[in-house]
């Protein structure tokens, strides 16, 4: 007797380019997306939202895209990598996004690994990635520009082809087939493959995590619901801000899922370096962010508080100080409010509170999130205390982004919260790894049969590879990953993440890195916030020119060894540091140093900036 | 989108007159103390006060070629005298009074447009040689305007009776309704004054808000890259003929109109009124009050035209007694105007409308300095 493979279940899937149907059904002239373009903020209905993604699926049917293939999109956030995205996964074929940053040997691996028939570049500056390794990949069939400057009449390659070309080929091809793509979309089933996100790889090659339809179901119905990622869940009424790399899946979630599943409206600034400016001119209620942004922020907040009129700066003082005090009781209540923060609070919104959310873009922001990396309790307390309430959450592309959160009134500074309902998370009593177990943990890593097992085992269980421990029950906390533990030559165990975001609570620090592995005790590589220090040296009339030159200064030594001193005395001996040095550079993703996510990739810096760790011992 | 007005999703929301809510709040807490004013206010205020309204109309005017176009005039009095003779000659019913001098008999609603459309005519004749000189030599000539005018004034009799000897000016009769004598107006009992105080009011809010509106326009628009850059703006594809026309026949307009009725509140007029001291005291308006602003103008016109009862109504706190000292309140007047000049071109440039903007800015910061 042969055993029948399990037939794919089908049921009434809804895809992504389903949900984005139905609201253009429903609602075709609601306002799903703003670009900022020449100085406004102009709309797409759910309507053109559609039109263009249905277009663009039309246009992959006619180049012959057919299910199970995969297309890249290499491109900043623009609403075009969302028609992209939707018209892929509408044929059934899987997105796979580039970071804008992958310099061209990056965009080879990458789009050989995934096999990619098609890419869809931004502008001329992607285009020349691709166009430079094309003939090294033999699966590329086109090349689609979306900004024809500097490639229109000047490039003739028969593999280019213009994103105008590329949507009349779309409509051609729906005049002939009206039906096409609707017959394709209805076939979808749950383990179609939606899209390939590749890890960062801190370690080793970046590798491409499957994302199917039944894990981005999982994530819209686990961390999309009321007690999910937003709580009260997000509705149409809520704005956000698209900056965060989409090919990311935590951008991606927001801009795309949770906008598609409740009709949020997605605003695309104008680039990452213009975050301030969008923030403040859309003012979005939800905000989904890194600590990098929030440190900014923060430091932002400290500089400017600091070089304002006496009056100002004494007003800031009395209420940054109610401000903390209002923090300090609600990190001891979970986040509620009591009557005394309650009437400080009001107190100090006509003061300084309302006007500094303002300023900072977040006075509409009714829930905020930090995740992707840890996050400083003070940095937490600080916006807690000034009426932000950030909640701290923790997922991985591995589990479509959910594993726990903080809640609203239940909030614990320094975890990343509780389970969400109805998904499995235990922590391995041996190792402390955290393992998460449900819908969402993804199919596998593309092509890597090995790298998947050692990551989901046979149960089903996903090795996050993070050590986390439990706080009273109910709450997780991180301790570092695995693999970053340092342990010390005494055999201590130490979670050098945890010392290196308290040195980066002090605005003067913009990078930390403890070193201690196998060695006699703790150092650091320290990288200065080039902006704040170069601003408090001008204050204390240090002359000064580059980078390095700065990092020389005995009084700038001085100032970070203060931070560190204060640093020292929240840690227990042996986790003191006993000597640190300065980065010779700020750290750059094209010298190999960061990651596209701006995470630090420790292996290489130990590497690199090896005599510097040598001289410390 | 409500309570985000940094979220500006068209460019005609962009350049819309009255961005916020708060704004259009404010301005109209503005109107309404304005109106609220005539009501309780002594005569020897509301007198001046009326004039600052029609003044304010021709400061408008000069901004608009000066301040918005960048083409600096002296000339302001001649128009200004145009409007007035203009006005007078039509308004005048011929009778004993009139003898020998022009007279038409016509209405207000004849005489005040005219008044502003022959300024306008004239402007658009000097127009063309704004067209070949810039900055200092353009104000040279239009300064030349002003005696060109004082001459012409005092020579025709039968237009404005010569010099020393003048004529009335215009009527306020519009339609039968005298703005001139006490009245009921809809029950409630005005005095002349009060009538001729919101007549002001209304012709100065209609005004500001047509120029504010074409300062916004492409016209507008056009107005600023020729004061800015003329080579530019010529690039930029902008007519320089035909916005240098258009600004001065705007100003004239606005000249015409005001000129036309400032005298109607004493009553006379006088050919020697129109010299090169009126112009200045335009030209200060403009520069107080802030150059290319529309409300700048109009504070700037309030500001100088009461000037006079400022220093009056300060005196009467200082040691110093302008009635008893060597210098009386007009030569007072003078010395402040010099160095108000001095102070706001040196410190403020931008005029009364810069000290506001300062103040904004100071709270729009808030908590910080910038």
């Amino acid at each position: 007797m042969t055993v029948a493979a399990p037939t794919p279940r089908k049921v009434e899937v809804l895809t992504n380019p389903q949900r984005l149907r139905d609201r253009a059904a429903e609602a075709p002239d609601r306002v799903a997306l703003r670009e900022k373009f020449l100085g406004i903020w102009s709309d797409f209905t759910f309507g053109e939202y559609w039109e263009a993604a249905e277009t663009v699926a039309h246009a992959l049917l006619a180049l012959g895209i057919e299910p199970g293939d995969r297309v890249a999109i290499h491109s900043e956030n623009r609403p075009e990598w969302l028609f992209a995205d939707l018209g892929i996964q509408a044929v059934r074929a899987a997105s796979m996004g580039l970071y804008p940053t992958n310099p061209s040997a990056e965009v080879k691996y990458l789009l050989e690994n995934s096999g990619s028939r098609i890419v869809i570049t931004e502008d001329q500056e992607q285009t020349d990635k691709a166009l430079a390794v094309k003939d090294q990949l033999p699966a590329l069939e086109r090349i689609v520009y979306i900004e024809p400057r500097g490639i229109r009449d000047r490039y003739d390659h028969p593999i280019l082809m213009s994103w105008t070309d590329f949507l009349a080929e779309g409509r051609r091809h729906r005049e002939q087939h009206p039906q096409a793509v609707a017959e394709v979309m209805a076939t979808a089933t749950e383990d179609d493959l939606a899209t390939l996100v590749y890890t960062s790889g801190t370690t080793g090659p970046p590798k491409g995590a499957m994302l199917t339809v039944k894990n981005v179901n999982a994530a819209v119905a686990i961390a999309g619901a009321d007690s999910g990622f937003v709580s009260p869940q997000p509705g149409p009424d809520d704005l956000i801000i698209s900056y965060l790399p989409l090919c990311h899946a935590y951008e991606r979630a927001f801009s795309e899922w949770f906008g598609l599943s409740a009709g949020t409206v997605v605003n695309f600034g104008e680039s990452l370096e213009t975050i301030q400016t969008d923030l403040r001119e859309i003012q979005p209620s939800i905000f989904q962010s890194v600590p990098r942004i929030y440190e900014k922020m923060h430091a932002g907040v400290l500089i400017r508080a600091a070089s304002a009129s006496r009056l100002k700066k004494l007003n800031y003082s009395i209420w940054i100080a109610a401000a903390d005090r209002i923090g300090r009781t609600l990190e001891r209540t979970g986040g509620v409010h009591t009557l005394s923060t309650r009437v400080l609070y009001g107190l100090g919104y006509l003061f300084l509170y309302r006007a500094l959310k303002e300023r900072l873009g977040l006075r509409r922001c009714r829930h905020a999130i930090s995740g992707a990396a840890p996050i400083a309790p003070e940095i937490l307390r600080f916006f807690m205390g000034i009426g932000v309430p950030i909640y701290e959450a923790y997922g991985m592309t591995e589990n479509s982004i959910v594993a726990t959160t903080n809640r609203r009134g239940r909030v614990k500074l320094g975890t990343v919260g509780e389970a969400y309902p109805g998904i499995e998370l235990k922590i391995d009593d041996q190792t402390g790894e955290i393992l998460v177990r449900h819908d969402g943990v993804f199919a596998g890593y593309w092509r890597m049969e090995e790298a998947t097992a050692n990551t989901v085992d046979e149960d089903g269980w996903l090795h996050t590879g993070d050590v986390g421990e439990w706080v009273d029950g109910t709450h997780v906390k991180i301790v570092d990953r695995m693999k970053d533990i340092i342990i010390t030559a005494g055999g201590k165990n130490i979670s050098p993440s945890e010392i290196e975001n308290t040195l980066k609570t002090s605005p003067f620090v913009g990078e930390a890195v403890v070193i201690g592995d196998r060695r006699k005790y703790l150092t650091a590589l320290i990288g200065i916030d080039y902006d704040v220090v170069s601003s408090w040296a001008q204050s204390k009339g240090i002359t000064h020119t580059t980078y390095q030159d700065l990092t020389e200064k005995p009084e700038v030594r001085k100032l970070i060894e203060r931070v560190v001193e204060e640093t020292n005395e929240k840690f227990a001996r042996v986790e003191h540091l006993r000597k640190f040095s300065f980065f010779t550079k700020e750290l750059d993703e094209d010298d190999g140093e960061l990651t596209a996510t701006q995470k630090v990739k420790r292996a290489a810096i130990e590497k690199r900036f090896s005599h510097l760790i040598e001289a410390m011992y | 989108m409500r309570g985000r007005p940094g979220l500006i999703t068209s460019y005609r929301k962009d350049i819309s007159l009255f961005r916020t809510g708060t704004q259009r709040l404010w301005l109209v807490v503005l109107l309404l103390v304005a109106l609220w004013l005539p009501l309780w206010m002594p005569n020897d205020w509301l007198v001046p006060a009326g004039i600052s309204l029609f003044a304010a109309i021709g400061a408008i005017g000069l901004n608009l070629v000066t301040g918005y176009a960048g083409q600096v005039s002296l000339g302001h009095a001649f128009f200004l005298g145009i409007g007035a003779y203009t006005a007078s000659a039509l308004s005048t019913v011929e009778g004993p009074g009139t003898r020998g001098l022009l007279a038409y008999g016509y209405d207000m609603i004849i005489w005040l447009p005219a008044a502003g459309l022959v300024a306008a005519l004239l402007g658009v004749i000097v127009a063309p040689v704004a067209l070949r000189l810039k900055g200092l030599y353009l104000a040279f000539v239009t300064l030349g305007l002003v005696f060109l005018g004082q001459h012409l004034f005092q020579s025709w009799r039968e237009l404005t009776g010569g010099a020393g000897i003048g004529r009335r000016a215009a009527e306020l009769s519009l339609l039968g309704f005298r703005f001139d004598e006490d009245g009921e107006v809809f029950g409630v009992f005005l005095s002349d004054t009060q009538k001729i105080y919101f007549l002001g009011f209304v012709l100065l809010v209609v005004m500001a808000l047509v120029a504010k509106n074409l300062a916004r326009s492409r016209i507008g628009r056009a107005f600023a890259a020729i004061r800015d850059r003329d080579i530019a703006a010529e690039i930029m594809g902008i007519d320089l003929t035909r916005y240098k026309v258009i600004a001065f026949a705007i100003s004239s307009f606005y000249a015409g109109v005001a000129g036309a009725l400032l005298f109607t509140v004493t009553g006379f007029l006088e050919p020697n009124a129109f010299n090169l001291e009126l112009s200045i005291f335009y030209v200060a308006m403009v520069l107080i009050g802030g150059v290319a602003t529309i409300s700048g103008s109009i504070m700037g016109a309030v500001f100088v035209t009461m000037l006079p009862n400022l220093i009056d109504f300060v005196s009467d706190y200082l040691p110093y007694d302008p009635a008893t000292g060597p210098l009386n309140t007009g030569q007072l007047e003078a010395i402040l105007f010099g160095l108000l000049i001095v102070v706001f071109l040196i410190f403020e440039p931008l005029g009364l409308y810069g000290l506001w903007i300062r103040i904004r800015n100071y709270w729009k910061a808030w908590p910080f300095s910038y």
